[in-house]
């Protein structure tokens, strides 16, 4: 029964929003159920699960999830140092002839902080705390100042280097993998970098809408009132204020420049940074024994909380393998209609579907294994599709009611907000990500690609024709047997 | 505390690697090392702060006693047998690769097994915890 993955991603999103329970248990306790129920029936062999272990084994060793608890280390300290703070009182006096000062050096937090946290759930989670109550502070209404958070938590989706791109990264190399296996195609392989640089523009562009949109927003008359509301601020940022935030920002875009660049790993970044602040905050005095002790247990409970959710992913990817419907899945985007963005177009509604209640790293781990691959098979342009991938993830996020991003802020707020008002604050830059979007599919061109990655792979306009993708199918899993239960029956 | 020593570690894999051009191996593999060891205490950590990643907005309405019980319920019939299935399935990879010193594959440094003994580390926290929470009630340690 190879479709019972289908109902398996079905009851995960009916028992997460029906308990409330972790999203990891949830995942663990969906394989279960069906394990057994597999087992029982004889569709699944039990000595296919017991690779579990060394699955797990695989996230203890792997080099690029290393970094993960690093970059929580670097968002911990920059928290919960002064230089947050610091940072947004500097960019607010740097923005504040623009008239809108504290939104737009928000946003900036958001560009420097989220693609540290790896996890929507964890940018919302130190957004909320850092932003909302210096927005508050700053007179703007509380609908505002919610989306400006969760557009700012979803920023580490789609700017380089964060922790997101790095794992898609990882993910699109296997799935390319797969596919040029499957093919037998004479291509380049892509790597993260290729994801790094292929999504540096339209992330540059959707930046440039968004804070287009922050800007537009305050000259709105609720904008121009909420100006008018600010308290009188004593005196601005010292000449030192601005002289660390300087060197902070300085360290910080190098760092993700040098990683996005290629002149550094990922890991070696992150832990550059995190040393660098631990001793900069030791030579200041500014990171005492207690604040010292909070930022080893945030960073702790943020990597445990993340590295659970891998857990959850790793077993269910199991389970839904077991049952043979990353195949079954294959076998049904190879013998769709209407060529490339016939496939394309279904792969990125499902994930935009799962995102609804899926974060990032889950969909990464647990989804795009299953999808991509033999969407690949079909469109041949890996950065692009990449790029289309990371751009529906982040605009489904920000989808209210039941956007990650929109459930997550509304959650950590202390207060209640009106869905409608909301809507209203979320919807410019829903048509910002919807504007980018729809270029980005309408011009493949303005993703950056490797000279050799894209002479080699051909252009998104060249697929298999449906002739050949019969075939190859037909080569790979023989007639009939998308309906075949898995090896080991 | 371990984060920051893997941090330390990561870091000089660097100079270690383009300047003196040796030992940088050797950093990271200690890295790993701790790596695999912080991972295995955290996840047990980020449960009881209650740190882990969840969609409850329709759950946040229902009452804290019910919230409770469905937490209780869901260590007992998921993490309870998974965990316990991970030490079984894990145990004979394990004992042979603690018996045998078993170095890194790659680099031939020794501690390769602390590495395995991290997802079994992993394991046994989640069933201690489990018995924590069925026996106590869901933790009392609160983000």
């Amino acid at each position: 029964m190879p479709s019972a993955g289908l109902w398996m991603l079905a009851t995960v999103a009916l028992l997460m929003i029906a308990t409330g329970l972790p999203t990891w248990i949830v995942l663990i306790g969906v394989s279960l159920l069906f394990s057994i129920v597999g087992i029982a029936g004889g569709l699944v062999d039990f000595a296919l699960l017991t690779a579990l272990p060394a699955r797990l084994l695989g996230l203890l060793e792997n080099d690029l999830l290393q970094a993960l608890p690093l970059y929580v280390l670097i968002g911990a300290l920059l928290n919960r140092l002064p230089l947050a703070e610091l940072l947004f009182r500097v960019g607010s006096s740097a923005a504040r002839r623009t008239g809108a000062g504290p939104s737009l050096a928000g946003l900036a937090l958001g560009v420097l902080l989220a693609p540290m946290n790896g996890s929507v759930g964890a940018s919302v989670a130190m957004l909320t705390r850092t932003l909302v109550p210096r927005l508050d502070a700053s007179g703007i209404p509380t609908e505002r100042g919610a989306a400006l958070v969760c557009v700012a938590s979803t920023l580490g989706v789609v700017v380089p280097p964060s922790l997101v791109l790095i794992l898609l990264g990882d993910a699109m190399l296997r799935a390319h993998t797969e596919a040029v296996n499957a093919t037998g195609r004479a291509a380049r392989i892509i790597n993260t970098q290729d994801v790094f640089r292929g999504a540096l523009l339209p992330a540059a562009i959707l930046l440039l809408l968004f804070v287009l949109v922050t800007w537009g927003e305050s000259k709105t008359p609720a904008g121009r009132e909420a100006q008018m509301s600010i308290p009188p601020v004593e005196s601005g940022p010292s000449r030192l204020d601005w002289m660390t935030a300087m060197a902070t920002l300085v360290i910080i875009v190098g760092l993700l420049a040098s990683v996005t660049l290629g002149y550094l790993y990922a890991v070696e970044a992150a832990a550059t940074g995190g040393t660098a602040l631990f001793v900069a905050g030791l030579a200041t005095r500014t990171l005492s024994y207690p604040k010292l002790k909070e930022v080893l247990r945030d960073t702790m409970a943020v990597t445990g909380a993340l590295f659970s959710l891998l857990i959850g992913a790793t077993t269910f990817t199991l389970t839904l393998r077991a049952f043979g419907t990353d195949r079954w899945a294959a076998a049904f985007l190879t013998g769709l209609g209407g060529g490339v963005y016939g496939a394309l177009l279904v792969v990125l509604l499902l994930l935009a579907l799962c995102a609804f209640v899926l974060d990032a790293f889950e969909l990464i781990f647990v989804v795009i294994p299953v999808l991509i691959p033999p969407l690949l098979v079909r469109v041949s342009d890996t950065t692009w599709v990449a790029v289309l991938v990371l751009l529906i993830l982040q605009a489904s996020f920000l989808m209210p009611p039941f956007g990650y991003s929109v459930m997550m802020v509304r959650n950590r707020l202390d207060r209640p907000i009106e869905t409608g008002k909301l809507v209203r604050a979320l919807a410019p830059y829903l048509l910002a990500q919807l504007l980018v979007l729809c270029l980005v599919l309408a011009v493949p061109r303005l993703v950056w690609h490797e000279g050799s990655t894209q002479s080699s792979q051909g252009s998104p306009s060249k697929p298999l024709s449906d002739k050949e993708l019969q075939e190859l199918l037909w080569q790979q899993l023989g007639p009939g047997e998308p309906e075949r239960a898995p090896e080991g029956k | 505390m371990l984060v920051l020593p893997v941090s330390l570690l990561l870091f000089v894999q660097w100079p270690l690697r383009e300047l003196v051009q040796a030992y940088s191996r050797e950093a990271n593999d200690v890295a790993q090392w701790l790596f695999a060891l912080y991972v295995g205490i955290a996840v047990t950590y980020a449960t009881r702060r209650h740190s882990h990643l969840a969609a409850d907005a329709l759950a946040r309405r229902y009452p804290v006693p019910v919230r409770a019980r469905l937490a209780r319920i869901a260590s007992l019939l998921v993490l309870l047998p998974w965990s316990l299935f991970i030490l079984y399935a894990a145990w004979p990879a394990l004992s042979q690769s603690v018996l045998q010193l078993e170095s890194f594959p790659e680099t031939f440094n020794p501690g390769y097994f602390l590495i395995k003994l991290g997802v079994w580390l992993l394991a046994l926290l989640v069933l201690l915890q489990v018995v924590l929470d069925v026996l106590l009630g869901p933790g009392r340690e609160r983000d």
